[in-house]
């Protein structure tokens, strides 16, 4: 039993409703004393008071407001895991059915795989044959650029100069076309303007 | 996918922790918890509506553009307040800078040079506005908190209003435990007496 009157702190420990051990004598003074009683009483209306202060809410538009101005920044792990995730049906028959399609799938191609790395000699063959068949495509598409400009007798020049001569050729007459259209526009815009237009 | 209404069951740490992954729905979740808590906050420091808006306001974008920083060992909703209660302390000040001219001027030591360097509104009627305002933070136990100090606002509306520990309110408040149990207690006497005085 605490036989004087009650410390600010302790009166304190009381309104916060603190349960320590060392509250049970403050409790039991309290209960004897009507000065410190009164003390207790005083500070809780002004905590009760305090407690029943409400929320304020701020205008309908806040969340909007802030949201306008925040950059949600999505990490690619996250954006990739989502993307994988959409193509994953969403009942379990139909993940199990997609889960054995991958499986197989998987099977065939490594096996492919495997095969294709045990015959490097036609891995080889084959990537050689499908350059060389690129190349073709290429000069021919050049080729057909070239004689379109300038005509067959043209061509043969070029022809003779090889594949270099058809890129030069080709890079020469792109560049030729910018200019083109670049003095074309200048000439537009000066006679506009000496027609007193925009 | 996470929908806004899975996210409102979950703690504020797993919120969190979508937002950083992207999710919008996220923002506007942690948004719509706290939005009156900080607004709430805010305006009773302030007692300025359209201030307090735009002050809660930069405390959210400040925060949900820096969610990346964001660091699990502390409460989400303490860094909010810290932030929100620093926005508030730093227009108070700069209201306080604006304003002296009326309580005369900071370097004016005596009672003649304060009344040299002061002058009176011409008008104390409170426009509608403030009449408005008046009435939202109307009870006596409002007009009580706003004659507190700033620093004893904040901590008594984060203890009562807030429902925060002692030891939270010193980490949200970057202040030392001693110091926010005796703020709170000088508040508490102090609201004691303007509400007897009130009565």
């Amino acid at each position: 039993m605490i036989n004087r009157h009650l410390l600010p702190n302790e009166i304190d420990l009381l309104v916060d409703g603190d349960v320590g051990f060392g509250v049970a004598p403050l409790r039991a003074h309290v209960r004897q004393c009507a000065e410190c009683r009164a003390k207790v009483d005083e500070a809780l209306v002004v905590v009760n008071a305090l407690e029943e202060i409400p929320h304020i809410a701020p205008s309908s538009l806040f969340a909007d407001r802030v949201m306008s101005q925040v950059q949600v920044f999505q990490p690619w792990h996250v954006a990739a895991r989502d993307s994988v995730s959409r193509l994953v049906p969403r009942s379990l028959p139909a993940r199990i059915a997609a889960g054995a399609i991958g499986a197989v799938a998987a099977s065939v191609l490594g096996l492919i795989s495997l095969w294709i790395g045990s015959r490097l000699d036609v891995l080889t063959f084959l990537s050689g044959a499908a350059v060389q068949r690129g190349r073709e495509v290429a000069a021919l598409v050049a080729e057909g650029i070239v004689g379109a400009a300038f005509g067959p007798a043209a061509l043969g020049v070029f022809r003779a100069m090889g594949t270099a001569g058809l890129v030069v050729s080709t890079v020469a007459l792109i560049l030729a076309a910018t200019a083109a259209v670049y003095g074309v526009r200048r000439l537009a815009v000066a006679s506009s303007r000496r027609s007193g237009g925009p | 996918m996470t929908s806004s209404l899975d996210l409102q069951n979950l703690p504020d740490a797993d919120v969190v922790a979508l937002a950083q992954q992207g999710r919008e729905v996220a923002f506007r979740e942690l948004i719509r918890r706290y939005e009156r808590p900080v607004f709430s906050l805010v305006y009773r420091m302030c007692r300025d509506r359209t201030t307090s808006e735009d002050l809660a306001q930069e405390t959210f974008i400040k925060v949900l553009n820096n969610i990346d920083k964001y660091d699990p060992a502390f409460k989400f909703s303490s860094w909010l307040f810290k932030i929100a209660n620093n926005l508030a302390i730093d227009h108070l000040r700069k209201r306080r800078v604006s304003t002296i001219s009326i309580d005369g001027s900071p370097d004016a030591t005596t009672a003649s040079q304060i009344e040299a360097t002061s002058f009176e509104l011409a008008s104390h009627g409170e426009s509608a506005l403030e009449a408005l305002e008046a009435k939202e933070l109307g009870g006596a136990i409002e007009r009580a908190i706003a004659s507190l100090r700033p620093e004893y606002r904040a901590c008594i509306m984060l203890r009562h209003v807030e429902d925060r520990s002692y030891e939270e309110i010193a980490a949200t408040l970057d202040l030392p435990l001693g110091t926010v149990k005796t703020y709170i207690h000088r508040a508490r006497h102090e609201l004691r007496k303007a509400l007897e005085n009130a009565r």
